[in-house]
């Protein structure tokens, strides 16, 4: 099983991911002759207290992704009424080290959410974590992400 | 917010899709192209029909599930092209 242990990053399981398009989505641009973006890697806050994947605006536009979801969305800034957010189709990957294969997710619907000024490109919520194991070892300041 | 028409739409066939929850719909406008077991799939289909125009894929629910996160993030819309 791939995995890799790191130490906490200003005292949180940061990690390194890559958002691409998909490649039904990168198909079609190709058909409609026009450049596909390249993929943007993200520093990565794995967050157990988030149901989906949450990513910063700018990667969405450095994307080029247009909406194809939408979905009700609860944070402590939205109030008990919620907020209806749009969700856009990305390609997910998640790397221990270049020599192991990625934890790769295809298509995975992310929603936008301004994350650059905590520092961060993107929450790795639980619908990655799905996928994975995740020891967070608060005592001895590491993680081990596995899968 | 995008897509208005297609959750219009959505909303509208709710009801008809009792034996369908969980399945992932598509739609286009107000047509209903179809419904998928993978939200993977639904995605690959809207791509391969209708190439870069707005498409909605959205699971089927009774009761909408909905996204909790934490962390104090605001949901951003992102000024599409």
């Amino acid at each position: 099983m791939p995995h890799f242990t790191k130490q906490f990053t200003n005292g949180a399981p940061i990690i390194t991911a890559v958002l691409k398009v998909t490649q039904a989505r990168a198909d079609a641009l190709t058909a409609a002759n026009q450049p596909i973006p390249p993929m943007q890697r993200m520093t990565a806050l794995v967050d157990s207290g988030a149901s989906c994947t949450c990513v910063d605006p700018t990667i969405i536009q450095a994307l080029g992704l247009s909406p194809t979801g939408s979905t009700l969305m609860f944070t402590p800034s939205t109030g008990a009424q919620g907020h209806t957010t749009d969700q856009f189709d990305a390609s997910l990957q998640i790397y221990c080290t270049m020599e192991q294969a990625p934890l790769e997710i295809p298509v995975i619907g992310v929603v936008a959410s301004e994350l650059r000024v905590q520092g961060i490109d993107a929450l790795i919520g639980r619908d990655v974590l799905k996928f994975c194991l995740f020891d967070y070892n608060g005592a001895s300041g590491f993680f081990t992400l596995a899968f | 917010m995008a897509l208005e028409k297609e959750l219009e739409t959505f909303k509208s066939k709710l009801p008809e899709w009792k034996g369908s929850e969980g399945k992932f719909a598509l739609i286009h406008g107000t047509d209903v192209v179809n419904t998928f077991t993978s939200y993977e799939d639904a995605i690959k289909e809207g791509y391969a029909r209708f190439k870069l125009e707005p498409f909605l894929v959205k699971q089927i629910q009774a009761i909408e599930q909905v996204q909790f996160v934490t962390r104090f993030v605001a949901p951003t819309r992102v000024p599409t092209v």
